[in-house]
Order: C-alpha cells, then sequence, then structure tokens
C-alpha cells in the first residue's frame, strides 16, 4: 500500500478517446491509476469524465456501440433498476430534444407553404380564416389552463428540492430569513412582509411551533393569494435550538405573488395522522 | 454508511479530519468520494459498488490512526489505493468461485412495469423542463436535437456559436443535465411507486 499520495499531474495528457476507455473498463493499470486518481481528486476531470458519460450513454442508446462495448456499457450501466432509469431518463430527454427540434422544421416550413397556397386562392381565405381564429381561441384557453397546472407542478417541484433534506443543508446566496409567527399569538398584527423587487432568491421562513406536542415529521400547505391553489411541502423537519422549537422552510422568489400569504402548518404523527393546524401569514409588497 | 456500524465514532472523526480540518468541508469530502468511488468500482466492473464503498471506508477507519500521521499528499488517493486493493481481491474471489449462478445477466430494458415509470418520466420531464430557464431549456434541445453521425457535426456547430470547444460545451450541458435529471428523479420518488 503507498503511503504517499503525492503523483504527477498528467490531466492535459488524457484524450477524451482514454477517458472513454475508462469509462467501459478498457483501460491498463498505470492510465488507470492516473485517471482514477484525477478523477477523485480534480474537479474539472471529474465534470469531464461524468460529460463523457453522457455521451456514452447517448451513443448507446443510438445502437452505436460495437458488440464488445455494449457487453462492457451493459454491465456497467444496466445492472440495477436505479442505473437502467437513468437510460430511461437520458432515452426520454433525447426523444424530446428530438421531436422538439423536428416539430419546429415541420411548423416552419408548413407555413410557408400554406402562406403560398392560399395567396393563390383569396376566396377560401375568409372562411378558413375565422375557424383558424376561433381554432386558436380555443387552443389558447386550452393551453392556459395546461401552463398554469404545469406551473404550479413546477413549482412544488422547486418547492420540495429546496426542502428536502439535502436542500435545507445548502446555505445558498441571496437567501433572506424571515421569521413568522402563529397567528393565535400574534394576534391581530399586521403580518410582516416581504419585496417582491428585492435581489433575493430564496425566502426562509423560521415557522415557531406553540404546542406542546411534536411530531417526527411536518407538512406545510402555502396558500398564494386569491383563490390560487395552495402549495404542499411535505416530509419538513423540526429544529431545537437556542430560539426555540421550529419548523423551516424555503420558497423561491420567483414563486411569489403581491398579496397575503397564508401557511397553515400541520404535525403528522407516524402512523400518518394529522395534528390541528397552526397558521401563520406573511404578505408580499412590490 | 450501510456498515458503518463497525467505524468506531472517535476512528470516523479522525477520518474526517484526515480529508479536511474544516468539519464542514470534510464532510463534503466524505460524500463526493462516497459517490466518486462508487463510480469507479462501477466502471472496474464490479457488482455492489456501494457494499465496497463501505468496505474501503470501514478498513481506512481502521487504519487511519497508524497511517495518517506519515502519509503525505492528498488522502483522497489512500482511499483510492484501498479501493483498487479491494478490486484485485474481488477478482481473485471471483475466479475462484465463478458458476453460472453467480452470473448475473442484465434485465432486458423493457417490461411491463417499465412502461409505467416511461411514462412517469415523460410527464417529471415536461414538469422539470418548465424549472429550467429558457437559455437552458434551448441549450439541452440545441444539444440533443440531432443523433448518430448527425450530431457531431451539429454540436461542433453549436460549440462555434457559443463561441466555446467541443469539450467546454460538454461540460455545460451536462450540468443543465445534472439538474434535470435530478428534477426527475426527485419527482418520480415522489410519485411513490419506485422507491
Amino acid at each position: 500500500m503507498a503511503t504517499s499520495g503525492v503523483w504527477p499531474m498528467k490531466e492535459q495528457s488524457i484524450t477524451d478517446a482514454s477517458l472513454r476507455e475508462f469509462l467501459l473498463g478498457k483501460l491498463a493499470d498505470e492510465e488507470l491509476e492516473l485517471v482514477e486518481n484525477l478523477y477523485l481528486t480534480d474537479s474539472q476531470t471529474r465534470e469531464r469524465v461524468l460529460a463523457l458519460e453522457q455521451d456514452l450513454i447517448e451513443d448507446y442508446l443510438e445502437n452505436s456501440l460495437s458488440e464488445e462495448d455494449k457487453e462492457r456499457f451493459l454491465a456497467r450501466y444496466a445492472d440495477t433498476d436505479e442505473q437502467r432509469r437513468k437510460l430511461r431518463i437520458t432515452k426520454s430527454i433525447k426523444n424530446w430534444a428530438v421531436t422538439e427540434a423536428t416539430t419546429t422544421q415541420a411548423t416552419a416550413a408548413s407555413k410557408v407553404s400554406l402562406w403560398t397556397r392560399l395567396r393563390l386562392k383569396p376566396i377560401v381565405v375568409v372562411p378558413i380564416a375565422v375557424a383558424m381564429a376561433l381554432a386558436v381561441v380555443l387552443a389558447i384557453v386550452w393551453l392556459n389552463s395546461r401552463i398554469e397546472k404545469k406551473k404550479h407542478f413546477a413549482v412544488e417541484q422547486e418547492l420540495a428540492l429546496l426542502n428536502s433534506p439535502t436542500g435545507v443543508r445548502e446555505f445558498p446566496p441571496r437567501m433572506i430569513p424571515l421569521e413568522l409567527r402563529p397567528i393565535t399569538v400574534r394576534g391581530a398584527e399586521t403580518p410582516p412582509e416581504i419585496n417582491s423587487r428585492s435581489e433575493n432568491r430564496i425566502v426562509e421562513l423560521f415557522l415557531p411551533w406553540i404546542p406542546k406536542e411534536r411530531y417526527p415529521a411536518y407538512r406545510a400547505e402555502v396558500r398564494p393569494p386569491g383563490d390560487g391553489e395552495p402549495f404542499t411541502i411535505p416530509n419538513l423537519q423540526a429544529e431545537n435550538d437556542d430560539g426555540g422549537y421550529k419548523i423551516r422552510i424555503r420558497l423561491p422568489s420567483h414563486s411569489l405573488r403581491r398579496g397575503s400569504y397564508r401557511i397553515q402548518l400541520t404535525g403528522i404523527s407516524n402512523d400518518g395522522s394529522a395534528s390541528p393546524p397552526e397558521e401563520y401569514r406573511f404578505s408580499v409588497t412590490d | 454508511m450501510a456498515r458503518d456500524s463497525a467505524i468506531t465514532l472517535q476512528n470516523f472523526e479522525e477520518m474526517l479530519a484526515w480529508l479536511d480540518p474544516d468539519r464542514e468541508v470534510a464532510a463534503q469530502q466524505y460524500l463526493q468520494l462516497r459517490e466518486g468511488l462508487a463510480n469507479v468500482f462501477r466502471w472496474r466492473g464490479c457488482s455492489d459498488p456501494d457494499g465496497l464503498v463501505d468496505e474501503v471506508f470501514e478498513r481506512v477507519a481502521k487504519k487511519v490512526h497508524e497511517v495518517r500521521p506519515n502519509y503525505q499528499g492528498d488522502p483522497r488517493l489512500y482511499f483510492r489505493a484501498v479501493a483498487n486493493n479491494l478490486v484485485k481481491e474481488n477478482l481473485k474471489k471471483a475466479k475462484n468461485q465463478v458458476s453460472l449462478e453467480d452470473i448475473d445477466l442484465p434485465q432486458p430494458i423493457t417490461t411491463k412495469s417499465d412502461e409505467d415509470e416511461a411514462a412517469d418520466i415523460e410527464e417529471c420531464l415536461q414538469s422539470c423542463l418548465q424549472s429550467l430557464n429558457a437559455g437552458n431549456r434551448k441549450l439541452i434541445l440545441d444539444y440533443y436535437a440531432k443523433e448518430k453521425q448527425a450530431k457531431i457535426e451539429h454540436r461542433s456547430e453549436l460549440a462555434q456559436q457559443l463561441n466555446t470547444s467541443v469539450q467546454t460545451l460538454r461540460v455545460r450541458v451536462y450540468r443543465v443535465r445534472l439538474s434535470l435529471q435530478e428534477c426527475i428523479e426527485q419527482c418520480i420518488k415522489r410519485k411513490g411507486k419506485y422507491e
């Protein structure tokens, strides 16, 4: 076993072709050691290797690998459920991009040809235009409702990521803390305000939990102003420090609209039953 | 740390301190090293990479007290050397023990439940694409727009347009792609079917 971790840095001399061989387990010992050492200690090489791994996955999905490489690939990249899911995700992204690119090209081409034909027969234009306008209006209404649903889902995704156990351990820049108090304690006081035009990217809310009962997990329901659909953040953990027993939630600033927000916080027992909710408020101003 | 119960708290703390004197940095390095070593085992064709990573940390933790004072250089290279020994030991074992029952053939990529999962991936992809900013979404779209031979030329043109090299473009796309992948995986897990 070596007792020294000093060795020559030769990152520049490693070609993409060598890294590809590395990823397929084809490198000889000396070069293998060099690449593995760099991969584990140098962030640039690490990213370079992982980016090339994506290219290799693509080549497999396009059936561009030789039989021998395909066999090596499958042993390394399709052995577990998790790996196979990663392959499917890559396939899905590729399919989306190819379809989207093809559709864009086809739409551009059909616009030109339709316009050319219509110019030749002006009598047909009026009824077609009316029908098209109607179709466009209906499509816009339908699309808007889909877009709203997708936006809501996207914000919920972002909330889940920001408030996951890994997410809350990170401390990203441009995050502003704000402590709220339960409405029962605060009474008729004006709720704290957040300025939507500030440069902050994330608002971190501290919600003190006043009831004596403690729960293994908490769920927050964030109700935006008006009749907007609430956002749910499950599996929140409480923190107990000098400042008391609190639950921390993070909201992305871009998702906040002007108006009054309500948060309902509920303790969730091991058997899944929910406690009576505690309510908090804050408002967003321009 | 599936098998870290064999590591004493004192050994574990010393191992972390060896990685970096700052505990926060050491914890980050520890997690990164775990992930890195798991990939190394996978690329070497080992089955159960996570189990082998546990074994590496267990071995290093047991020896850290005697190795650390005289070791020079980046400690992560010591972990890699231990991992390398472990791969060789495993190869030896495998040579002595191979039987048809031990051979794990890769599962076929499409099964019925896989089709359900594919539908979920599709739905999650659409929502996660919304969470990317317009620039990054376009970058992914452009990068993956072509396939096979056409993609090589296409990516070279794209790199030129962005005034960068193909290699840098690849890493740039990898970063966006990683966040997209993480978003999709979280989304699928939240659907609760595949945990």
